[in-house]
Formats: C-alpha cells, sequence, structure tokens
C-alpha cells in the first residue's frame, strides 16, 4: 500500500510538471493581450509598451513560465492582471462557491442517482423501470443552461421561493441560510449527472444480480431486501463510485456554464471570464489547481476500491 | 398534501431568511470593471461606477453642456492659451483632507500625461496659482477644452495630490481610490461586487442636480455593482427582485418585457453605433477612397441593423455621427449613407480599378451585433463583386490583432455617445485604421482651434462631409441599448444616460 501511493505520488508530479508546462504554452500561443483589454480604446502605443513592462508581459515566454513555475512551487500563483490581487485570493473568493456547489450536487446525485437506479433494477422491465429510464434519458440530454434558466423562471422569478442568483458566503451576513442560493444551481448541475450515477446503478445492479453468488444467496432464503443490499448493491457500488471520483471532478470544470447562469462567483466562471481577458496568471493558477484536484480524487477513489472490495490489490 | 407542507416550509423559512436589501442599490451588470483609476482607462462599466466616487472641473448638464462642478468659473486669454479656473471652497476627499489647487494641478498633469484621452487636450503644465486657483496652459487653443474636463470616461478626474503624483503612468491601486463624490470605494470582492459606500461629509452643490451637474444626493447607503453575465439571469433577478438595476439587455428580449410590469424599461438616450474601419495604412484599401465609396455604396446599413437589433424601437439608420437634436447634428454627407445600391457598387469598384482581391474583415464574436452586422455586410458585398473574407476571433485577438496593419482591411467595433467630435476615435491619428490625410489634419486643427460653437459647427459639418468622401470608416447606424429597473426604484431621469448614475436616486 505505501509503496503503491509513493509509486502514484511520483506519477502525480510528473503529470503535473507536463501539465504545468502545456498550459503556459497553450495559454501564450493564442492571441490576444491583456495589456489591449485593459487600457481600452484610448490606449496610445506608449501606453500599452509600459503596462506590458509592469506586468512581465515583455520578457521571453520560456523566461516568463520559469518564473511563474519557481514561484508555485513556493505557494505564489502571482498576481491577476485584471484584479491586480494575488491568484491565490482571486482562487480562495471562487473555491467556496464551487466547492460547497459541488458537494451539494452530490448530495442530490447520490441521494436520488443510487436509490432510483437500485429500484430501477429491482423492478427491471416494469412499467416504474421505463419511467425511470425515460427520466434519466430527459435529464440527460437537457442542456443544464436550459435547466438552470427554467428553474429561475419558475421557483425564482414565478414562485420567489429561492433567490434567482447571486451566492454570499456563509460565513457573512445570512449565516448558512446564503446557501439557499445554491438549491437551484445545485439542482440544474445535478440532473444529468444524476441520471448518470441512475443508469450506471441499474446496469450495474443487474450485472451483479446475474453472480452465481447471489443465486446461491437467494437459494439459502435470504430475505430478498438483504440480498439486493448486502451481496447485489455492496458489489455494484464498485463501479459507481469510480464515477463518483470522475463525476466530482467534472462538476468544477462543468459547473462553469452553471455559474454563468446564475451568477455564481465560482472557479469555473473565474477562468472564463480570466480567458477572454487573457488574464494570464488566473487561467494559470486555477488550471494547475484543477489538475492537482484531478489527481487527488483519482487516487482516493484508487484507494476507495480496496475499502469495498478487500480483493483488490494495490500494486 | 404532506409534501406540498414541507415545501412550503422550506420556502418560508427561505424567504424569512432574506437580508434586508433596502439601503443598498443592486446594480446587475455585464461584467466586472478593469481599474477603478478611470483617468486610464476608457470602459464604460468603470465610468459607471467611478462616476459616484470621482468628480471632474466641469459636469454636462441636462443638455449636455458642461457647468462648473468642482471649479466655480474661469477666465480665458485672448489666444484660448492660458485658462485660470476657480475652485469650488470647502470640497472634501473622502480621506477628510480638503481639495486644493495642488490636488487639481497634480491631478490634471497626471491625466496629460499618461491619461486614456489626456492627450488630446494639448496641455502642456497645469499650475497652482493659488490655493483655490489652477491655471491651464495648452500648446495650442483648443475649442473642446471645457468639454475635455467635463467628461469622465478616461477623463481628468480629480484625485488626491499625492496619490495622483506618486501612481504616475501607474493604475491607482484601489485602497488608493479616493475622490470627492458622494460615494467612497468600499471593496471590490472578484466575481461577487464592487461595493461604494456613502460618504456622509459629502461637499454637495447648493442647487438642484441637472443631467450631472448640480446638487448629487446620495440616498443608498450602499452601491453594489454585481457581475450578471447572462441577459436571461439579469432579466429573470430584477423580476424576482433580487436586482434593482440590470443593464444591457439583448433587443431581442425587448418584446416580451416592455409591458411587463414587474419592470421599468429604460432605454438609452445615448445610442452607440457600429463602425467598419477602413485600413489607411497599408493594403487594398489604403489610399483608394474610390474603392472604399464603392464598398460605402454596397451596404443596406438598415437590413444590417434588422438583422442585429430586430426590434425597430431600438435602432434608427442616420448617417449623421451624432444624433437629431444634439448641438453636433448635421446631415452633411449623409447621402452617401444606407444606399445599398449593388449594381453602382460594382461599377463603382470597377473603376476604382478593383480587380476581386481579397478583403479581410476582422470581426468578434463576443459582440453579437457585431458578427451580425459583418455578416450581412459580407454578403452585401459580395452581391456587389467585393469577395471580403471575414476573420472571425474574440475580442481580446481582435484588440491585438487590429494594432497590426498587415492582419486585416476592415474592422467592426462600435462607438458610445460623446459630448465633442474631438472624442471620435476617427479623429484619433494613432486609433487602429490611422486617418490621418492632410485634407483631415487641416480641418481637425481648424475645428479645435477655436472656442467659438457656430464656427466650430461648420467645421464639424465639413468633416463629417469628409469621413464620407474618404471613408476612413462606415456608419453603421445608431442602437438604443435598454437597461431594465425595478418597479420601484426611482431615477433622476427617464432614459438611461450612457453611465447610468444613481444620484438623487431612491427605492
Amino acid at each position: 500500500m505505501g509503496r503503491y501511493i509513493l509509486h502514484r505520488t511520483g506519477a502525480a508530479i510528473a503529470t503535473l510538471i507536463a501539465a504545468s508546462i502545456i498550459i503556459f504554452a497553450f495559454i501564450h500561443l493564442i492571441p490576444g493581450d491583456p495589456v489591449y483589454v485593459m487600457l481600452g480604446d484610448g490606449a496610445t502605443p506608449d501606453q500599452v509598451a509600459a503596462l506590458r513592462q509592469r506586468l512581465g508581459l515583455d520578457e521571453p515566454v520560456i523566461a516568463q513560465y520559469f518564473i511563474w513555475a519557481g514561484n508555485a512551487l513556493q505557494g505564489d500563483l502571482g498576481q491577476s492582471v485584471f484584479f491586480d490581487t494575488p491568484v491565490t485570493q482571486v482562487i480562495a473568493e471562487g473555491a467556496e462557491t464551487s466547492i460547497l456547489l459541488a458537494l451539494i450536487t452530490m448530495v442530490w446525485i447520490v441521494g436520488f442517482g443510487i436509490p432510483v437506479g437500485v429500484l430501477a433494477a429491482v423492478r427491471q422491465g416494469r412499467w416504474i423501470d421505463q419511467g425511470l429510464s425515460g427520466l434519466a434519458m430527459l435529464l440527460a440530454s437537457v442542456p443544464t443552461f436550459w435547466v438552470g434558466l427554467y428553474l429561475i423562471l419558475i421557483f425564482a422569478a414565478g414562485l420567489g421561493w429561492f433567490p434567482s442568483s447571486g451566492y454570499p458566503s456563509i460565513f457573512e451576513e445570512g449565516g448558512l441560510s446564503n446557501l439557499r442560493y445554491l438549491v437551484l444551481p445545485s439542482l440544474a448541475l445535478a440532473a444529468p449527472n444524476a441520471a448518470l450515477i441512475l443508469r450506471l446503478t441499474r446496469a450495474s445492479m443487474l450485472d451483479v444480480s446475474r453472480e452465481d453468488y447471489v443465486r446461491t444467496a437467494r437459494a439459502k432464503g435470504i430475505r430478498p431486501s438483504r440480498v439486493v443490499v448486502r451481496h447485489i448493491l455492496r458489489n455494484a457500488l464498485l463501479a459507481v463510485v469510480s464515477a463518483f471520483g470522475f463525476t466530482f471532478a467534472a462538476l468544477i470544470s462543468e459547473a462553469v456554464v452553471t455559474e454563468t447562469v446564475f451568477a455564481l462567483p465560482g472557479v469555473g466562471r473565474t477562468v472564463v471570464q480570466s480567458i477572454l481577458r487573457r488574464d494570464y496568471p488566473v487561467i494559470q493558477g486555477v488550471i494547475l489547481i484543477i489538475v492537482c484536484l484531478y489527481l487527488v480524487i483519482n487516487l482516493l477513489v484508487d484507494l476507495s476500491y480496496r475499502l469495498l472490495d478487500p480483493r483488490v490489490e494495490l500494486e | 398534501m404532506k409534501y406540498g407542507r414541507i415545501l412550503g416550509g422550506v420556502a418560508f423559512a427561505a424567504l424569512m431568511a432574506s437580508p434586508v436589501w433596502a439601503q443598498t442599490l443592486r446594480y446587475a451588470t455585464v461584467s466586472e470593471p478593469p481599474s477603478l483609476d478611470i483617468q486610464m482607462g476608457t470602459a464604460t462599466l468603470a465610468s459607471t461606477i467611478g462616476q459616484h466616487m470621482f468628480e471632474t472641473l466641469y459636469a454636462f448638464d441636462a443638455s449636455a453642456k458642461p457647468q462648473p462642478f468642482l471649479a466655480t468659473g474661469e477666465t480665458i486669454s485672448d489666444d484660448e492659451k492660458t485658462i485660470t479656473i476657480t475652485l469650488r471652497e470647502g470640497v472634501k476627499f473622502h480621506d477628510g483632507d480638503e481639495m486644493t489647487a495642488e490636488d487639481v494641478a497634480a491631478s490634471l498633469n497626471r491625466w496629460s500625461e499618461f491619461g486614456a484621452r489626456g492627450q488630446l487636450l494639448g496641455l502642456e503644465k497645469a499650475e497652482a496659482t493659488g490655493p483655490l486657483e489652477v491655471t491651464l496652459t495648452l500648446a495650442a487653443a483648443n475649442g473642446a477644452w471645457k468639454s475635455m474636463l467635463a467628461y469622465q470616461n478616461g477623463g481628468p478626474v480629480i484625485y488626491p495630490g499625492d496619490v495622483a503624483s506618486a501612481a504616475g503612468g501607474d493604475q491607482i491601486s484601489p485602497e488608493n481610490y479616493i475622490g470627492t463624490g458622494p460615494y467612497s470605494f468600499g471593496e471590490i470582492r472578484p466575481n461577487r461586487y464592487v461595493e461604494l459606500l456613502r460618504f456622509d461629509d459629502y461637499s454637495k452643490i447648493d442647487a438642484p442636480l441637472d443631467g450631472q451637474a448640480g446638487g448629487r444626493d446620495a440616498n443608498f447607503e450602499k452601491l453594489h455593482f454585481i457581475p450578471v453575465p447572462d441577459v436571461g439571469t439579469r432579466v429573470s433577478g430584477v423580476q424576482a427582485g433580487d436586482y434593482d438595476y440590470a443593464e444591457y439587455i439583448s433587443g431581442d428580449l425587448y418584446g416580451g418585457i416592455k409591458d411587463d410590469a414587474s419592470i421599468q424599461v429604460k432605454i438609452s438616450a445615448a445610442p452607440i453605433f457600429g463602425l467598419m474601419f477602413m485600413n489607411s495604412d497599408s493594403g487594398p484599401l489604403k489610399d483608394n477612397y474610390a474603392l472604399r465609396r464603392a464598398i460605402q455604396m454596397a451596404l443596406n446599413t438598415e437590413q444590417a441593423l434588422q438583422v442585429s437589433v430586430g426590434e425597430p424601437e431600438l435602432f434608427k439608420a442616420d448617417g449623421s455621427f451624432f444624433p437629431e437634436g444634439n448641438v453636433w447634428y448635421t446631415e452633411a454627407g449623409t447621402e452617401a449613407y444606407n444606399n445599398g445600391d449593388p449594381e453602382k457598387a460594382k461599377a463603382m469598384a470597377a473603376e476604382a480599378g478593383y480587380d476581386g482581391t481579397p478583403i479581410k474583415l476582422l470581426v468578434s464574436t463576443n459582440y453579437k451585433e457585431h458578427y451580425d452586422q459583418a455578416t450581412v455586410f459580407t454578403r452585401q458585398l459580395a452581391d456587389a463583386g467585393i469577395n471580403v473574407q471575414m476573420v472571425v476571433v474574440d475580442w481580446a485577438t481582435l484588440l491585438t490583432l487590429r494594432g497590426q496593419p498587415a492582419e486585416w482591411d476592415m474592422f467592426m467595433t462600435h462607438h458610445g455617445a460623446i459630448p465633442d467630435p474631438v472624442l471620435l476615435t476617427l479623429m484619433n491619428d494613432s486609433y487602429p485604421g490611422w486617418w490621418t490625410t492632410e485634407e483631415k489634419q487641416a480641418l481637425a486643427k481648424k475645428f479645435t482651434g477655436t472656442s467659438d460653437l457656430e464656427a466650430r459647427q461648420a467645421t464639424w459639418a465639413e468633416l463629417q462631409a469628409l469621413i464620407y468622401e474618404q471613408v476612413p470608416a462606415v456608419k453603421v447606424g445608431n442602437v438604443y441599448s435598454f437597461d431594465i429597473a425595478s418597479p420601484k426604484l426611482q431615477t433622476t431621469w427617464d432614459s438611461a444616460p450612457a453611465f447610468p448614475h444613481f444620484f438623487g436616486a431612491s427605492n
């Protein structure tokens, strides 16, 4: 186990270095210059040159990479060109929103996807299974922004039950009640992912239910509900948990659309806006952190296999 | 029934937990502003926010005439090159210090040297010649001097002298956003809001508000400018009562909300207009004015406006660079506007020696109107046998590419409402397009060389006619963007100004 973790950590560091080079190169290959975005139409060539020098954009790209990578190793991701504040602060501002949004979304996904998937599998071929499968198809195929806009129209503008957009921090006035700002966005974000987990749980449950040990358990006269929970579901979850890891990490990037529709101050929207403004340090910093997140989550998912299935060997 | 009760309970609890926002004006913006050091940039949003914090020596009244604001008056030398301005007494900065002539001189000198529009005035130096007196020395008489001192966008707002001097060519950092306006700087939370706070020691002019001039009241405790990029969310947010004001609502939504009782529609009083610039530095259009006129002849701008804006109430195919009723309105040269005659254009292009060389039209997808207009123009020009190739990029790329003459022949942009023709980008020799012909230079010199309004109006008419003759850019037409407000919001204006302000506004 120790060797495995060491091996995976080494691979993660190599991946991170490669990713940092790719991120930096691609961002600087895109045409466009933050200086023109900041100074606007009236800028003279002298003003453009002066700001480029102040921001360090007049250095060769390779030199800029090594300066950035060296600082990043010390935890300094640089200064946002647009906000004139440390990138770490810009990311921290967005992190709370994105993490809470992802966690609440996961609650909807798990709370809906797994039980409903189990129900569909148990009632395979009956009307309830067909109805739920149809619902899953619908949820998976409707675009998130469309779901989001209709949720706003019905539950915010129409019924006035939830705020239409924005999110004040839970550490500010309003405290935990501010979580109500995340109800509609998390539902919009959860819809396609819950449908995926529903379909996966159903398929995995059906696969496992055909195993010999399930037949044996039933032959021994064990209660059907116990067979489903202890013998089928637990084994079926192996595939589902694997999907959870990817889903959680993907939520951070998928949230871009949701964060834009609901005007949430999250990391996804920050990175999109930063790309439009060519705010290189923020783009680099956010993507680097997302890459780290993917690597850590993948490692945790691999380790969790062992907990769910003692037969799995981590080598 | 049971679930209905639970849902109702959750909704009730949510409503009970809602914070009280009554003292805060919540303005949903289309994006986030760059630096609020508005001397240094021309971003519309930075001016919209910044005008509540920073003030100028003069301010435009409701008829767009500059009136003394931080100034009380002026005397001008016979050659119009020396202007002595007296200042209002007892004006306080947000840090508690009183404004002096030194502060004003330092601010004007910084703006003149580094400001976004500073070089247009031709200020040689600004000196404090008394505790409340500043003397400006201009390199040449400039008839637009007062308008330029009144125009906030990239304009000479007054900062404390030490802040202005220390910043020099760098942008002032947020902790030094110190002005004399009725609101002071609170904080910037990236992606969340920009917050301004009411300044209780504000030195208000004892006169009613008239446009931007006169007494400015701050009735809200706080102003929050909240980025809400999605237009549908801005509309729903105002309908739901989450925002008091939302800017830049797209024209295609106008029909659906103009009669909505939960929304006030605020159509802009200051139309913006699209421009298709031509490259005067290099390429097939460099100095081939006959070919440019052929292009102009082919364009049916009304059709382009119909496609890009849609709602007839929100656009007008008008060739004048200033709207009807404005002091600078003239029809000179506009007979060449909106002809849409492909046959005549084809003949004119042949006469101009056009051989089918591809003409590169640079356009961005970030502004839907630009892209729609470029698409219509490309087809109209194809009908006239003119081969246009659209180069479609994002806005940040366009801003870079348009600075490189070899990369384009025409590019699409737009222009906001301005108080004086000298502020037109067309008049700026270094603006991409680089229109610097001798005829233009001569007329521009004549135009800025006098303060006499009638003489300036006559010269501007000549300049507009020259624009239609040499075609440094084609005007697309006037677009009246619109904003929306909650029904409770009372503002001192009915039609939205170019930079909506909330002086005297209340909920």
